[in-house]
């Protein structure tokens, strides 16, 4: 049961970042950059978690975080959607590269 | 005498109250101040006699100081200042008097007046300094007022820019006065005139600082009196109304310059060099100005050029150490000019013409005037016993007594020139055939030119050699060190200088006779006739070079500067734009940035840190 | 009276406040703002009656702790930040004549048309960070109130201003903008080396030979320079000085009265209290350097303003070449030179609100400020044309008049010290009258023009500015003592030698 050490967590979690973070600063499509922060979301629940059990004095507060975390990526899948559908009804597009109005 | 406070505050209050009722007062102001400086005059003969009674007096009050040394402002009776004041205070008074009459149809009479009110506050001001400092205040005031005054008929091209380089001539030669000023403080640590000449005589002041200072005082004067080189502003000064001219350009302000190498005197004589050059420049000057009036056509510039003449005679004589006879002659000039300037002026008032070549046979008509400038002209000329010979002899023989011939021989030619061209615009205004209609002035004017009349007659006898000396004797008892002369002239002297001038004046009958018609033109004429060109040199060289000295900087700083200023501003601009560029408005190039910035920053950390 | 500083500062910015709450084409904006101005003014009014002629050292001293700056390096040892506020009798002279030429200035604003209540907001902003920096005992907040100058002149100039004002303000906020970080980087310094940023602290502790342990001649001579580099930029002396010219050119008439007559005066200002009373020794060696400077700017802005042909440009290289005689004037590092500078410093403040007062007036009136195009006014507006000669006449030097004393005085100092480069300054007293009455001349004598016969002489407003201003000028020239018992107490803080 406990043979699969704190590290193999950690790695998992490492990739999973890493494809998040990938996803997120290089896809042009928005709904795959959401997705990818999702991802690196859950490689942050991941590690999360594996402290909860495995960390330096571990407890339970680490699932708590985790799940709050959830609870926060949900709100936010939602919202983002909700602003990726209302972009997509003014500009027909889902493009990020299209949206620099932050430059003016 | 404790008058002496009012003669300077008489005319400056008529100044601010026609200043402030000007609308009200119009024709009036002139009764106004008239009044106040026939007041200021009666002042100045108390003084004038409480002096002889008394002696000197100083009064001084602190001003302000700078540290520890305390500057003063005060008044000072002396022979010398007293006998300014009367003068000064005399004049101011008949030329008040005689504008009533000469300005009567001028809209800015009651301006006129108010300005004439702060000349002659001024005037009195500078003559009654005790220290330099106050002296130079007053110097630069009586400066403005006379180009407030020239440029009275504002509207004429002329008048403008005559009273622009009557004010910036001028101005040349105070700034001379102000560095001796500067360096006298630094020299004996006072502005006050005794301690001044206290030190000079006590040797504090090397004699070559001496000399430079006393060389930079007259420069000063030189600006004032009009004396060469700087004397191109006197004559184009004429374009002001001609009690003005009489007043400021011909008896008061313009002696000034005489006045105060005289007041400087203990420090001129100290220094043989600069004596020098004070009795060169003034023959020069009196005999240069002396050519210059032969040929010219306008009245009141030949009087002007005779000033000039005459100054440059009183500075002569104060040079070669006739330090009575400079004043001598600078109280009579002030008469007999001032005389001539008003009759000149009732010329104009009558015929509106200032060419003498289209006047002729005013005598007729004219009768008092002419009178009264025959008697201005013999005085002037030197006719025995009016003022004029007196003074005038008095200066040759100090010359004589000097030794230097050669400005003898110049004076002696300018006494001739002097009797040539003063009677050549008598004849010539005078004389001859009447060609147009005029009309002799009214009384208030012609009161006035009676009054100078009778100076100019009576004013020789305060020095003659008959009836004893009593100028210079008084002059001696001045507080300050100066040594008064009595030259003796051999008896020919008087006898060739009467011989030259009844020469003049029958050679101008002559020429006046015969030339009615205009004046042939031969280039020594027509060099005359242009003052010698120096007004044109002036105007190509200085003018001009400042002028170009100014265009050169201007377009350095147009070009280099404000270029180098634009590039620098342009780099801002351009670095601001590259910045802006970076912000392309991607989030995900900002994720990366922020991104690498993070592993550089960890990195960094990692490897000072030495976790690696 | 504790506190009476802070209540200087803080009374402009009631009007700013009051404006704030108004609606924005609200028929009492300009009263309001002229209101705003009065505050002041009454205040300065009392602090000049309540100072203590008789007394050395500073007056109304308030002085809080503010904050304290902990730093890594030595985390025990946290840099006191104070609220430090207190007048000398030179800082009085500055508040006083800012306060009057703001007024002024506020009544010079009223023919402003367009966004009156943001004008008047920036209007007394400016005047509140002016206030603040004659009044502060302190860098930090010198150097903040300096700030607050900079921004309200930046939007003055930019939003106000005249057809190229974009430029001016532009060039205006980099020019100052650079002096301003100079003038940092010399408070850092000494901060970090003292801690403290108390003036007269500072003054005193840099004046005992024991500080030259702190702080090596070296080190000095390179603060002093910074500080000379950025209080030059704001006086100006050349080549620093484009910006100024454009910024008289361009700004509303208003703020150049508050800019040629106050604002360039920080420069000086900071120059005698900060330049002379910080690095005495520094100021001496480069003495001479300095005076040549001085020279410079008073021969290159007299013969520049010569063959200028727009009254502005004139006007903004006289202000160059006055400037000269101020740093003449500490260039002798005498009494008489200093007090010279200061004198010059008032005197000019004063003349430069009279000459821009009077070209609103030209620019209302006639519509234009070229030189060939104006011309013999003296006939339609003759009061007008009074008090310009007068105003022109003052600047250029004549005796009576407060520009004369000032020139004087640099000189006299001057010429103690070096009279060989006196000889050759001097010769920009020439070249004042000379393009001095070129310009005044240009404008009120000559032909009558037919085309300004319709026109207005001064207003009852005008005319009463103008009156004060120029009586205020013959006042100082007359009785200068009224400026120099102000100002003896100055010098006994450590000013002057």
């Amino acid at each position: 049961m406990s043979s699969i050490p704190l590290s193999a967590f950690l790695l998992t979690a490492l990739l999973l970042f890493c494809i998040g973070l990938y996803g997120a600063l290089t896809k042009r499509n928005a709904v795959i950059v959401l997705i990818s922060i999702e991802l690196m979301l859950n490689a942050v629940n991941l590690n999360l978690v594996a402290f909860a059990k495995y960390g330096v004095g571990a407890s339970i507060r680490g699932q708590v975080f985790s799940l709050f975390t959830i609870t926060v990526a949900a709100a936010e899948a939602a919202v983002g959607l909700a602003i990726l559908i209302a972009l997509y009804r003014n500009r027909a597009t889902v493009n990020v590269d299209e949206m620099n109005t932050l430059k003016k | 005498m404790d008058v002496v406070w009012l003669i300077p505050i008489l005319p400056l209050l008529s100044f601010l109250i026609i200043l402030f009722t000007r609308p009200n007062l119009y024709r009036k102001a002139g009764i106004v101040g008239t009044i106040f400086t026939g007041a200021a005059f009666g002042c100045a003969l108390l003084v004038l006699f409480s002096n002889f009674a008394e002696g000197n007096q100083l009064v001084e009050a602190n001003w302000f100081s700078i540290d520890s040394v305390v500057l003063t402002v005060g008044v000072e009776v002396n022979p010398l200042n007293a006998l300014m004041l009367v003068i000064v205070t005399l004049v101011s008074f008949l030329v008040h008097m005689y504008s009533i009459g000469y300005m009567a149809n001028d809209e800015r009479i009651a301006t006129f007046f108010g300005y004439l009110g702060l000349f002659t506050f001024a005037m009195t001001g500078l003559v009654l300094s005790p220290n330099l400092l106050q002296l130079y205040v007053f110097w630069e005031l009586v400066g403005v007022c006379s180009f407030l005054l020239v440029g009275f008929y504002f509207y004429k091209p002329e008048a403008k820019a005559a009273a622009k380089k009557a004010f910036i001539v001028t101005r040349i030669g105070d700034i001379g006065l102000l560095v001796a000023i500067f360096l006298l403080f630094w020299q004996t640590g006072s502005f006050e005139l005794d301690v001044i000449f206290e030190s000079v005589l006590a040797g504090d002041i090397t004699p070559s600082m001496v000399t430079l200072i006393a060389i930079l005082i007259f420069i000063g004067a030189v600006g004032k009196s009009g004396q060469f080189p700087l004397h191109t502003w006197l004559p184009d000064a004429m374009e002001g109304p001609t009690p003005v001219s009489a007043l400021i350009h011909a008896a008061t302000m313009v002696a000034a310059g005489v006045y105060l190498v005289a007041v400087m005197y203990p420090l001129f004589s100290s220094s043989e060099t600069a004596m020098t050059t004070v009795a060169i420049t003034g023959g020069f000057t009196a005999i240069f100005a002396a050519t210059i009036a032969l040929v010219q056509r306008d009245i009141k510039r030949i009087l002007a050029y005779s000033t000039i003449s005459q100054l440059g005679y009183m500075m002569l004589a104060l040079g070669a150490a006739g330090y009575t006879a400079g004043i001598f002659h600078l109280t009579t000039h002030a008469f007999f000019k001032a005389l001539l300037f008003l009759a000149a002026g009732s010329v104009i008032h009558a015929v509106h013409e200032q060419d003498i070549f289209k006047m002729g046979g005013l005598r007729k008509q004219l009768p008092i005037t002419a009178a009264l400038c025959l008697i201005g002209c013999l005085s002037i000329s030197g006719f025995p016993l009016l003022a004029g010979f007196f003074s005038k002899d008095e200066i040759l023989a100090s010359t004589y007594a000097d030794g230097r011939y050669v400005l003898f021989t110049m004076a002696l030619l300018t006494a001739f020139l002097t009797a040539f061209y003063m009677f050549r615009l008598y004849f010539l205004v005078f004389a001859g055939n009447e060609s147009s209609k005029a009309k002799e002035s009214s009384r208030i004017m012609l009161i006035p030119m009676f009054i100078l009349g009778v100076l100019s007659v009576v004013g020789g006898y305060i020095q003659t050699a008959w009836f004893g000396t009593f100028l210079g004797d008084w002059l001696e008892t001045s507080p300050y060190p100066i040594t008064v002369d009595h030259p003796t002239a051999p008896i020919w002297l008087p006898i060739s200088a009467i011989l030259l001038s009844l020469a003049g004046i029958g050679l101008a009958w002559m020429y006046a006779k015969k030339l009615r018609y205009g004046e042939r033109l031969n280039p020594v004429h027509r060099l005359l006739f242009h003052k010698y060109y120096i007004d044109e040199f002036y105007r190509v060289t200085i003018v001009k070079g400042t002028r170009v000295i100014g265009y050169f900087w201007m377009y350095f700083d147009r070009f280099i500067i404000e270029g180098g200023a634009q590039a620098l501003i342009g780099l801002v601009k351009r670095m601001a734009r590259a910045g802006s560029d970076i912000q392309s408005g991607q989030v995900q190039t900002y994720g990366t940035v922020a991104f690498s910035g993070l592993v550089v920053v960890l990195l960094l950390i990692a490897v000072i840190g030495g976790y690696f | 009276m504790g506190g009476i500083l802070t209540i200087l500062i803080l009374s402009p910015l009631l009007g700013v406040i009051v404006l704030s709450l108004m609606p924005a084409n609200h028929s009492s904006v300009k009263m309001i703002g002229v209101f705003g101005t009065v505050l002041p003014l009454i205040v300065t009014i009392g602090v000049f009656s309540l100072y203590d002629r008789t007394l050395s050292g500073i007056q109304f001293m308030e002085s809080y702790q503010w904050f304290e700056l902990m730093t890594a390096i030595s985390p025990n040892e946290p840099y006191p930040v104070t609220y430090d506020l207190g007048i000398t009798g030179l800082s009085l002279l500055f508040l006083m004549l800012s306060a009057l030429i703001t007024f002024l200035a506020s009544l010079a604003a009223l023919r402003i048309q367009e966004g009156v209540k943001g004008f008047y907001m920036l209007f007394l902003l400016l005047e509140f960070g002016i206030l603040g920096v004659f009044s502060s005992e302190n860098l930090f907040l010198f150097f903040l109130f300096f700030e607050v100058t900079l921004v309200a002149m930046f939007l003055l100039i930019g939003k106000w201003g005249g057809f190229e004002r974009e430029k001016a303000a532009f060039s205006f906020l980099v020019y100052n903008g650079i002096g301003s970080i100079l003038l940092l980087i010399v408070i850092i310094v000494l901060f970090v080396e003292f801690r403290t940023m108390n003036i007269s602290e500072l003054t005193s502790l840099l004046q005992e030979s024991a500080s030259y342990e702190f702080l090596s001649g070296n080190t000095r001579m390179w603060l002093f320079l910074l500080l000379l580099l950025g209080f030059g930029t704001k006086l100006p002396i050349v080549p620093l000085h484009t910006w100024m010219v454009r910024v008289h050119i361009e700004a509303p008439i208003a703020v150049v009265m508050i800019h040629a007559g106050v604002l360039l005066k920080i420069g000086a200002y900071g120059l005698i209290r900060f330049g002379a009373g910080f690095f005495p020794e520094q100021l001496k060696e480069t003495a001479v350097i300095l005076a040549i400077l001085g020279v410079i700017n008073l021969l290159y802005g007299a013969f520049i303003a010569l063959v200028q042909t727009e009254l502005r440009a004139v006007l903004a290289y006289s202000s160059i070449s006055h400037m000269g005689i101020v740093i003449i004037g500490v260039a002798s590092f005498n009494t008489a030179g200093l007090q010279g500078a200061v004198f010059q410093t008032i005197s000019h403040g004063l003349i430069a609100a009279l000459l821009f007062l009077l070209v609103g007036v030209i620019v209302d009136r006639f519509q234009t400020t070229k030189l060939a195009d104006l011309g013999g006014v003296a006939s339609q507006t003759p009061l007008f044309a009074g008090f310009f000669l007068a105003a022109g006449l003052a600047s250029l030097g004549l005796p009576g008049m407060s520009g004369f004393i000032s020139e004087f005085l640099a000189f006299l100092g001057l010429f103690e010290a070096m009279p060989v480069i006196g000889s050759v300054g001097v010769i920009g007293l020439i070249l004042t009258a000379v393009y001095m009455l070129r310009a005044v001349l240009a404008v009120t004598f000559g032909e009558r023009k037919p085309q300004f016969d319709k026109q207005k002489d001064l207003s009852a407003v005008e005319l009463v500015s103008s009156a004060i201003l120029l009586s205020l000028i013959i006042w100082i020239g007359v009785y200068p003592a009224v400026l120099s018992n102000t100002l003896q107490m100055a010098r006994t803080l450590g000013i002057g030698g």
